[in-house]
């Protein structure tokens, strides 16, 4: 039973002064895969550090399988990791790579020789066996590391950006290579990653991280699985760092309150209803509407009520099968995004009124906090 | 947590560990108290507190990350370190061959001397009984009193025995030639009489008693047993100093403050050649740093001309005099050099019909030096400047050719001005260097030809480190004077060094 | 460059190997004359390049062979420049393995642990090897000669004071060494680490077996150091037997005893092995020794 319990985890520089990470609570389940994701320097690597021992813990406690481990070192922890550069040794060949670890442990040599030929049969590398790394493409290297990792026959699996360094094809076939090999193995995982669509494909549970702000409780922002988070970020953060291309955002204030739903009026004048719990705040709160340009309607007929935005077409991006479509709006600084199937009818500097269901649309309060959405979002 | 950790690690291996460290630790406790035994307090205490951090560093967890270093450290504090401050130390004192002792072991030496006591004589005869012999010994103040001592092997070293009144000698008395025969054997004899009194052989015939010439007083002073006389240790000179004021030697080192610089400064006979050798040191380094650096910049861009097909050869051949172990070298053009037996002077006999005297001339002593350390130091500035010209993109010189530039002009406007940055740090560390080159003066010159009229032996081509080692080493043994010089070299070479790290940070920031 | 040609350069190109050639004369000229030295009969100049009747006696005498001359008379060899030899090899061997070992791990430390005052002890490793040797010979006599009151086999006169006396030679090969640790990923070792190694085994198994080459430079470069070294040898070493080469190797020519030859023979017989080690690990050797300040 591999779990990992993380509670109260601090990561600290300079004695305490300059802090990384900040009351990190965690429960990963046994057989869990488990996703952080975050902006560049969040502290993703160092949380991960952490876990198999390669960077300190500055304070709070870190459990595998029920035993606090803080102060084991990580030779000890049993634990396989995947680096971002593969960490593979130079002056081994791959066979010797593997086994290294093995033979560490004093393990005989026809039980490594039978672990790593099988391992090496499952990630097919059984033909590169005796050659050095530096004799193999990137992908070869990559799927040396896994097998490295797998032969000890870990508690838990940690990669850092195990992926990052190769280029796209072979980053999806990769990419679905791990998920079928998590499924055989089911060992705890936990992987590091920028790429949403990895960790949104990948993972049973994503964990969103942000940098730590000044006077923040934490940079722990939202555990969830991967459509829990996409459809119900509980913050700011969370919502426009899931999605993309990334969601829309309006200021706006409340005009009425409600269980069910919420009416707001955008600082332009336009007033919209939105199915939203606001129960919580008063009217004439200040709040801003959040609304992916995939929930963006193009027939305005079909939304009910009058909501309605309008806007200036910029520029439009056609995609082929799709189309993003920027709009001029007095309420956002960058753009307001909306995505559409079909293009052809647009010209830029034309006007282009769009429909804003009220059941597809975010309500933030001052602070950022997501106000509950009370109806399941509607698609065309 | 610690607790099951640390009760596995002592089952595996940290048992031995422990052992090793106990049984290094115990060797140097031992060796640690005979140094206090023997009044070496400082070497004591350093090694003390050496073997105290060592014990702590590899048993302690926390230290764990020192246990990496503290090999290296240790050799750097104990020999590059502990010499120099310990050099710092000796500038001031008067430590040299005439005060080489501790002022314990000076008296210890005094408290040694033995005088005769002349009142009390025994005349001596000598009996033999096969392998053993005694002694039958009478006073000569006092005829009756007639004294014997126990039998003993005669031998060529201490022997100890006890004499009882009367004559009860075994054996035959031998003659006075056998007498003679076993006089060193006798010389070794002690005799302790019943009164407690010791007698020892002091002449052929006598035996007589002999005591200490002084005994302890107060404050290290010493008393002569004899005349009563006090002698004191004199703490600026190092001398035991009788009433008279006359100096007993040997004599113990003594802090003697500046004195040592002083006399650097204010003895005609140490300051002038002390000037004149400090101003050949700095001549002897510039021009060698400028000669080296002037051939191996000329070579470097010989060796790298590309229409040059056969340079890889002139490399290797050029960089042979590096590769030959310094001494060697410089020992082969002693022996070319030489005036009377050596190739040079036959050669240049042959063609000029010129002897130059080589090593009894100042002058030409000077110019030989400057020849061998150049043919010495070019190879290295060449592999500097191989590597710096290559670092200077090829596509200025393309420039330069388009805009129909002369070689003379390339080097001035490219070559030098990308240059001169780089090597300063070089050149400042060859200078520093060559201004210590101790091994080429020794070997070469060995300082000669000498100067005339000087309190210290100098030379002509002495530089100031083997002027330093002729006065610690050949001639007085003056080992005070030498550390200070030695110490005014540190500062020169602390400032050269301080330059050459601004040089060297001007490089990075640039 | 070989576009950018001016029209004379053939002219050129044959001017600058004239100088070569000159200069070569000049550089190989007393290499030349200490072979031909070595195997010329007597002490003094003949005055020709090539021996006119060459003679082996040197070298046997060199060798601690007996030489029987022309004219009936046995010369014997006049010091043990054998023994000599073989002092010198082993003092430099196991100082050189010293040296390897300390540095080592010293500079691992410093690329790679962390610990207090660490910037400060290389700022200070750096400003101290400045600091010849030469200068604090009293020092060094004085502390053998006391050490071996208390320590006979450590005292002055004997090799291990020597070697001992040598070890201060770490600061600039702990750079070199821990230059290229840096070098190296330290992914490997955290990998390592997770593959179950102690930080020892990572050190060993990982880190030591990807710096042969540089292990390999400095092993060389304190060989070539030690063997040269003669300032401190020449003070802590005095018994003839106990001598090494470079302090003995002097003795041939005193004005006394004026043993060109001899000497000569010598300067082959033990010049030759280093020249050919330094020339042959050249390449390898010469980032160090630049990065090393100028050789001794
Ligand atoms: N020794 C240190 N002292 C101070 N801050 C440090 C130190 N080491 C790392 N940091 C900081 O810790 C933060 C987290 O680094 P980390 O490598 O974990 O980021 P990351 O989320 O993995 O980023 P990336 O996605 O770019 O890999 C960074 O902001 C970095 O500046
Ligand atoms: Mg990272």
């Amino acid at each position: 039973m591999a779990e990992v319990k993380l509670t109260k985890l601090n990561k600290s520089y300079d004695g305490g002064k300059t802090f990384v990470l900040k009351n990190i609570d965690l429960l990963i389940k046994d057989g869990e895969f488990t996703a952080f994701v975050g902006p560049s320097g969040c502290g993703k690597s160092t949380l991960l550090r952490m876990i198999c021992g390669l960077e300190e813990i500055s304070s709070g406690d870190l459990e595998l399988e029920g035993t606090r481990v803080n102060d084991m070192p990580p030779n000890e922890r049993r634990v396989g990791m995947v680096f971002q550069s593969y960490a593979l040794y130079p002056h081994m060949t791959v066979r010797e790579n593997m086994a290294f670890g093995l033979k560490l442990a004093k393990m005989s040599k026809d039980e490594i020789n039978q672990r790593v030929e099988e391992a090496a049969r499952s990630l097919q590398l059984t033909h590169l066996l005796d050659r050095k790394p530096k004799a193999m493409s990137g992908g070869q290297r990559q799927r040396v590391a896994i097998g490295r990792s797998i032969v000890q026959e870990p508690r838990l699996f940690l990669f850092d950006e195990p992926l990052s360094n190769l280029d796209v094809a072979l980053r999806v076939q990769m990419r679905q290579e791990l998920a079928r090999l998590h499924n055989r193995l089911q060992t705890t995982s936990i992987y590091v990653t920028h790429d949403q669509v990895e960790a949104m494909t990948l993972a049973d549970r994503i964990v969103v991280l942000s940098p730590l702000a000044e006077g923040a409780e934490t940079n722990l922002e939202q555990v969830g699985a991967p459509l829990e988070l996409y459809h119900n970020p509980c913050n700011l953060f969370v919502a426009s760092f899931i999605g993309s291309p990334k969601m829309n955002f309006f200021s706006a204030s409340l005009l009425e309150t409600g269980e069910e739903q919420s009416r707001v009026k955008l600082d332009c004048g336009t007033e919209l209803t939105v199915f939203n719990n606001t129960s919580s705040a008063k009217v004439g709160d200040k709040v801003t509407l959040g609304i992916r340009p995939q929930d963006v309607l193009n027939h305005e007929e079909e939304c009910g009520a009058g909501n309605c935005i309008t806007g200036t077409i910029e520029t439009i991006e056609r995609l082929g099968n799709e189309s993003f479509i920027y709009l001029k709006h007095p309420d956002i600084q960058e753009a307001f995004i909306v995505r559409v199937e079909d293009s052809r009818r647009r010209e830029p500097e034309s006007a282009f009124r769009v429909g804003v269901p009220a059941e597809n649309c975010h309500l933030f309060n001052e602070a950022g906090q997501a106000y509950p959405r009370t109806r399941s979002p509607r698609f065309d | 947590m610690t607790t099951p950790a640390d009760a596995k690690g002592l089952l595996s291996g940290n048992g031995l560990k422990w052992a090793l460290v106990a049984l290094i630790d115990t060797a140097l406790l031992y060796i640690i108290a005979g140094m206090y035994a023997q009044g070496e307090i400082l070497f004591a205490l350093t090694l003390l507190v050496l073997t105290g951090l060592g014990t702590w560093i590899f048993t302690s967890q926390k230290a764990y990350s020192y246990r990496y270093v503290y090999p290296c450290l240790l050799g750097i504090i104990l020999f590059i370190i502990f010499p120099l401050l310990y050099t710092f130390n000796i500038a001031f004192t008067n430590y040299g061959s005439a005060n080489i002792l501790t002022l314990e072991r000076v008296k210890e030496i005094h408290l040694e001397q033995q005088v005769r006591d002349s009142e009390v004589a025994f005349g001596l005869a000598l009996y033999q009984n096969d392998d053993n012999y005694q002694l039958v010994l009478t006073d000569k103040s006092n005829k009756q009193a007639i004294y014997t001592t126990s039998s003993f092997v005669p031998a060529e070293q201490a022997t100890e025995v006890s004499a009882t009144a009367g004559n009860a000698a075994a054996g035959k008395k031998l003659s006075m030639r056998d007498v003679i025969k076993q006089r060193s054997a006798l010389g070794m004899v002690t005799v302790t009489m019943d009164d407690g009194s010791r007698l020892v052989m002091t002449s052929l015939r006598e035996f007589g008693v002999m005591t200490p010439l002084y005994r302890e007083g107060d404050d290290h002073t010493l008393i002569n047993n004899q005349t009563g006389e006090i002698i004191r240790p004199d703490m600026t000179t190092g001398f035991y100093v009788n009433e008279a004021g006359e100096q007993l030697p040997p004599g113990f080192s003594v802090y003697v403050g500046m004195e040592n610089f002083e006399r650097l400064i204010e003895d005609d006979g140490i300051r002038q050649p002390f000037i004149k050798i400090f101003i050949w040191t700095l001549v002897f380094a510039g021009l060698t740093v400028a000669f080296t650096a002037a051939i191996g910049l000329l070579l470097a861009t010989l060796v790298q001309w590309e229409p040059l097909r056969e340079r890889g050869v002139y490399r290797v051949l050029l960089i042979l005099p590096y590769a030959v172990p310094a001494f060697i070298s410089i020992l082969i053009f002693k022996g070319l050099f030489n005036q009377n037996f050596g190739e040079i002077n036959m050669i240049l006999e042959g063609l000029f019909g010129i002897r130059p005297e080589w090593f009894t001339d100042p002058f030409l002593a000077k110019a030989m030096i400057l020849i061998v350390n150049t043919w010495l130091g070019y190879p290295y500035m060449m592999i500097i400047c191989m590597g710096l010209l290559k670092a200077i993109p090829d596509d200025l010189y393309e420039a330069s050719a388009i805009d129909g530039a002369s070689p003379i002009h390339n080097l001035l406007y490219i070559t030098l001005p990308n240059l001169v940055k780089p090597l300063t740090p070089i050149l400042i560390a060859s200078f520093a260097f060559n201004f210590n080159n101790f091994v080429l003066i020794n070997l070469l010159t060995d300082g000669g030809p000498m100067m005339s009229g000087t309190s210290t032996l100098a030379g002509n081509t002495d530089i100031l480190v083997s002027f330093t080692f002729r006065t610690a080493f050949i001639a007085g043994q003056d080992f005070g004077l030498a550390s200070a010089i030695a110490t005014l070299i540190f500062l020169i070479v602390g400032f050269i060094s301080w330059v050459n790290l601004r040089a060297t940070r001007n490089l990075q920031e640039h | 460059m070989a576009m950018v040609q001016p029209r004379n350069l053939k002219y050129r190109v044959w001017a600058a190997r004239l100088c070569m050639i000159l200069l070569l004369c000049l550089v190989m000229f007393p290499f030349l004359m200490i072979v031909s030295v070595s195997f010329r009969s007597g002490n003094f100049a003949t005055g020709s390049l090539i021996p006119e009747n060459p003679s082996l006696e040197h070298w046997a005498l060199v060798l601690g062979i007996p030489w029987e001359a022309a004219d009936g008379t046995i010369m014997q060899p006049t010091f043990p420049v054998l023994t000599w030899l073989w002092n010198s090899i082993k003092v430099s061997l196991i100082t050189s393995a010293l040296i390897l070992a300390l540095s080592t791990t010293g500079a691992y430390a410093f690329a790679r642990l962390r610990f207090r005052f660490k910037d400060h002890l290389l700022t200070m490793m750096m400003i101290l090897q400045m600091f010849p040797a030469v200068l604090a010979l009293v020092a060094f006599h004085a502390f053998f000669n006391k050490l071996g009151n208390f320590i006979p086999w450590l005292g002055l006169n004997t090799h291990a004071a020597l070697i001992v006396s040598y070890l201060g030679g770490i600061t600039m090969n702990i750079w070199l060494i821990k230059g290229y640790f840096q070098s190296i990923d330290n992914a490997l070792e955290e990998s390592a680490a997770i593959d179950g190694a102690t930080p020892w085994q990572a050190f060993r198994y990982i880190l030591l077996p990807l710096s042969v080459p540089i292990l390999a430079v400095v092993f060389i470069l304190a060989f070539i150091t030690t063997i040269g070294e003669y300032p401190i040898a020449s003070v802590l070493l005095q018994g003839a037997d106990q001598l090494t080469l470079a302090v003995g190797a002097k003795q041939f020519l005193y004005a006394q005893n004026y043993l060109w030859g001899d000497f000569a023979a010598a300067a082959v017989l033990t010049g030759l092995p280093i020249t050919i080690i330094f020339l042959v690990a050249q390449r390898y050797l010469v980032s160090g020794l630049t990065a090393g300040g100028v050789k001794g």
